[in-house]
């Protein structure tokens, strides 16, 4: 009996505080989390570290990663519970995609291997993390 | 705004930022259909978009400027 699979996509801010390391090991964690639990990773997109839009538990910047793999759906509560309790992860948001996502998706990947530029906004943002600690 | 040559894409990515800005005002909210122009099916993606966006952090609840 084979369970269905879905294609996800992910995307978890990581609180920048903590040093790089530290994020490293988070990021590869919920990687490996993933890939236990019998999902195939299609792709892992760190942004890195932005400035987010508005303060989250008192922090202006976060470490953004992007990710997309394919599982069935019975794993993702599980992984969102494990997310959910990391205090290290200050959002997360898991949506299954449709047969449009997963074409905008292609489209977007043809198109940043065309013009060799990524398609996600890399911004880079003045580091201001010294007023961030709690 | 309502752009002649602009294709309404099927699926609005919340990660777009640079599109989904140009449906808000200054205020980060979102503008009606009546000022935007856009098709009801474009505008139903964009705010799905636009809240999306909104939980990551990406474009602020409010602002007293967003531009």
């Amino acid at each position: 009996m084979a369970t269905p699979q879905n294609t996800y996509e992910l995307s978890y801010i990581v609180n920048s505080v903590i040093s790089d390391e530290q994020v490293k090991e988070l990021v590869s964690r919920v990687t490996a989390y993933i890939s236990e639990a019998g999902g195939e990773i299609i792709e892992v997109d760190e942004w890195g570290q932005r400035r987010l839009s508005y303060p989250i538990q008192k922090k202006r910047n976060g470490y953004y990663v992007n990710m997309y793999f394919r599982s069935s759906g019975t794993m993702i509560p599980r992984l969102e519970r494990t997310l959910e309790i990391d205090d290290n992860v200050l959002r997360y948001m898991t949506l299954r995609m449709d047969s449009k996502m997963i074409r905008h998706y292609e489209e977007s990947k043809t198109r940043a291997k065309n013009a060799e530029k990524p398609v996600a906004p890399v911004i880079t943002n003045d580091d201001d993390d010294e007023d961030d600690d709690e | 705004m309502s752009n002649s040559t602009f294709k309404e894409p099927a699926y609005v990515d919340y990660k777009d930022v640079e599109l989904i800005k140009r449906y808000l005002n200054e205020q980060g909210k979102i503008l009606p259909r009546r000022i935007t122009n856009v098709s009801a099916k474009f505008q139903r993606q964009l705010t799905t978009a636009v809240k999306r966006a909104r939980h990551m952090s990406l474009i602020p609840f409010v602002s007293d400027s967003l531009k």
